[in-house]
């Protein structure tokens, strides 16, 4: 997973969620089909993709897709 | 439906998903899914989380559903999208109803939750380890989590109690599974060993509850997480998901077979492959000698598995061979082969020969008199299994391969044959089916149908069910699917509840021959309302009926209605896809339509309570039945070969007559249940 596109890509297919390009600045609440529980499936496949371990609280507190790629790839 | 053959299983789905195409294609999503490993599963169950089961079962109204209600002590988010999966799996609208975090206990004790307003035919309360922990003090000692688990089972066993009586849907509660973070904060073994026993002892309470209560179930935990972990630190701590995702999928897996068990799709028959699956190697080119069973590494694998698969022969599961064989070769093996631990009486049929193997499966089915859809197959051969899964979708194929230490693990990762009671019926079934072939050898003896009814010497016993009865009736009404005249399934407590009600008419039909007894192979559900006589359900084993054993029952029936003093019985059919050949059963028997009388005139079905939503209608069998009405005027007379036996007062009869009935088939063995 080397970019935002990467990342939305890899949402997309674990969660079956019709996300787009437009949909990365978004806060979570206008996302549609959006649910927190979601980072809960999301982490270990997170983990595996990018090859680190990712804080569940940072990524809980995210409140963007923007945001939670920077807390999964660590920036 | 697109089929990209290297499209993933989740890719598949989405496919359907984004074309709006998923609801419609529901019934079909059961193969595809049965090739998804777990990850897949898991990522399909995310995108079938999100589809409507109103739209899919607007697509598909006769599709079997169920309202599930989930609740627990911790999140049980994960828990949803692997129902979904798992009700896709088996084809079942599983409706699902989450609860509010934290709130089981009054989900369950108060009949005025939403929990019970959802009218749920399953409550899957989710019980977790934190929900002890969480009570204890630091630092904490032994004894203190003796008391938690001692306050926290006083809990769950008075909401077990408040909700069966209550409510009318199965229970669902699970045995806590011990965590080393819990044992390991005691240092010393002596205090580890006894919070053990008081774990044990908490979970074996648990475990009781499904002896006390007839509506609950407990599922054991701990082989589950002998195979997985049974708890995610990160998740337990940020998200109070206390219990894995993995233990979560399996926990799903196990309720989805007692979905499956519920609206009546338990698996009857299981097929094995031979070649590769009993034994190793090939018959055809190796020989009798040459195959691999009983002795050597691989023979004692295989070996081991015949004796799993003898295992579920053993508790009512019809086991057949079915192999692309010649039928001498494999005849010899199976008889005589010393390391063979099947031999041919556990088979009801071995079916050695060179025809597509989904054409033998269905050959079977019409043989045995059950639905194709009842099969579980067990091949090794990537091949056989795609074109019997490609074929015949219904049919449930495990998939072995060519290491058959794994073949055990494969068979029982599923729980195709589970149900809830094992009845002395099940346990004989397997020998009944081959006294029913061996019929069937007889009745190509004779000219007539007429002259092998009377050598079969049909006999009947009609009376009322007792308590010993039971789980037998229940099971009858969820297994049977073709006579079954309203497909209104009834569990064990529903069936005791009317045994208990002094209006209620449950008559449990036996029936023997000379080939042997055939057991409780029927049942008939009524109630008296004043001078009338409903008949709520009338069901029949397929493997007894177009005997005369129905025309009997009937026949008695009526003529007890008329001896009791009434003047009108009414009968209802209600069409399922499987039914239809009991459709004219009613007016075949001297019962005109009535499409005026009320689906169920039974005053308290529903309506009086408040509670006549569709969905109640649809549990008790209601919706979309067709009434019919007989006066008593004119009473079919009883089937000359059949002798009844039974203490119900009966009017004088007119004399019997010489023709099974008015519904007699020209063959009498063209049921399939």
């Amino acid at each position: 997973m080397n970019t935002i596109d990467d990342f939305v890509t890899l949402l997309r297919d674990e969660l079956g969620l019709p996300l787009g390009a437009e949909d990365i600045g978004r806060s979570f609440d206008q996302v549609e089909g959006w649910d927190s529980v979601h980072l809960l499936h999301l982490l270990t496949a997170l983990e595996h993709a990018t090859g680190r371990r990712i804080s569940l609280p940072d990524a809980l507190e995210a409140p963007s897709l923007e945001h939670l790629y920077a807390v999964a790839v660590g920036r | 439906m697109p089929q990209t053959s290297d499209a993933t299983v989740a890719q598949r789905l989405r496919t359907l998903q984004q074309a709006g195409t998923l609801a419609v294609e529901y019934p079909r999503l059961g193969p595809l899914l049965a090739e998804a490993d777990d990850d897949e599963l898991a990522r399909a169950g995310r995108i079938l989380a999100r589809l409507d089961p109103g739209e899919v079962l607007r697509a598909h109204p006769g599709a079997p559903s169920l309202t599930v209600a989930v609740t627990g002590s911790g999140t049980l988010a994960p828990l949803l999208p692997a129902l979904a999966a798992e009700g896709a799996r088996h084809g079942i609208v599983l409706r699902t109803v989450p609860s509010s975090y934290g709130t089981w206990l009054t989900d369950l004790t108060d009949p005025g939750s939403d929990l019970h307003a959802a009218r749920p035919d399953l409550v899957l309360c989710v019980l977790d380890p934190m929900t002890v922990l969480d009570e204890l003090p630091s630092p904490w000692g032994v004894d203190d989590v003796g008391r938690a688990l001692d306050a926290k089972l006083a809990l769950v066993e008075k909401a077990a109690e408040q909700f069966t009586a209550h409510g009318d849907g199965t229970l669902v509660l699970n045995t806590l599974p011990l965590l080393r973070v819990l044992t390991a904060q005691l240092l010393d073994l002596r205090s580890r060993s006894r919070l053990g026993v008081l774990w044990r002892e908490a979970n074996a309470r648990l475990l009781g509850l499904a002896e006390r209560h007839a509506a609950a179930v407990v599922l054991d935990t701990d082989p589950l997480v002998a195979e997985v972990p049974a708890h995610d630190p990160r998740l337990s701590a940020y998200a109070k998901a206390h219990l894995s995702p993995a233990l979560l999928a399996r926990y799903a897996r196990e309720a989805g077979h007692l979905a499956r068990g519920l609206v009546g799709r338990t698996k009857k028959a299981l097929a094995l492959d031979l070649d590769g699956t009993l034994w190793g190697g090939i018959l055809g080119d190796d020989g009798a000698e040459g195959v691999e069973v009983g002795e050597g590494l691989k023979g004692e694998a295989f070996a081991a598995f015949q004796r799993v698969a003898r295992q579920i022969g053993s508790q009512g599961v019809l086991l057949a061979a079915v192999s692309k064989n010649d039928p001498e070769p494999v005849a010899a093996v199976i008889g005589e082969h010393p390391g063979m631990v099947l031999r041919p009486d556990d088979f009801v049929r071995i079916t050695a020969n060179w025809q597509p193997k989904p054409r033998n499966l269905t050959d079977l089915a019409a043989d045995l008199n059950i639905g194709v859809d009842g099969f579980v197959l067990a091949d090794d051969s990537p091949y056989e299994c795609g074109l019997v899964r490609h074929d015949l979708p219904e049919v449930a194929v495990v998939a072995l391969d060519d290491e058959p230490a794994l073949h055990i693990e494969k068979l029982l990762r599923d729980g195709w044959f589970d149900t809830r009671d094992l009845t002395a019926e099940d346990v004989a079934r397997p020998l009944r089916y081959r006294d029913e072939l061996v019929r069937k050898d007889f009745q190509h003896g004779f000219d007539s149908i007429q002259d092998y009814l009377d050598e079969l010497g049909v006999g009947v016993s009609l009376e009322p069910a007792r308590a010993a009865d039971v789980p037998r009736l229940s099971q009858i009404t969820l297994r049977t699917n073709q006579f079954n005249l309203t497909t209104r399934r009834l569990q064990p407590a529903d069936v005791q509840a009317l045994l208990d009600d002094p209006g209620a008419l449950v008559l449990a039909v036996r029936s023997a021959d000379r080939f042997g007894d055939n057991g409780v192979v029927g049942a008939v559900f009524a109630h008296r309302d004043g001078t009338a006589l409903t008949i709520d359900n009338f069901l029949l084993s397929c493997r007894v009926f177009a005997r005369g054993i129905e025309q009997t029952c009937l026949s008695a029936l009526l003529r007890h209605a008329a001896a009791t003093g009434a003047d009108t019985v009414y009968g209802s059919y209600r069409p399922s896809p499987k039914n239809a050949k009991v459709a004219e059963f009613y007016t075949r028997h001297g019962f005109a339509p009535a499409p005026d009388a009320g689906a169920d005139p039974r005053p308290d079905s529903g309506a009086a309570t408040g509670r006549a939503d569709a969905q109640a209608a649809d549990r008790n069998g209601t919706t979309g039945a067709r009434v019919f009405r007989h006066d008593l005027a004119d009473i079919l007379p009883q089937p000359r070969h059949v002798r009844l036996d039974t203490s119900l007062d009966l009017a004088a009869g007119p004399d019997a007559t010489a023709s099974p009935g008015p519904s007699d088939p020209s063959d009498p063995s063209e049921g399939s249940a």
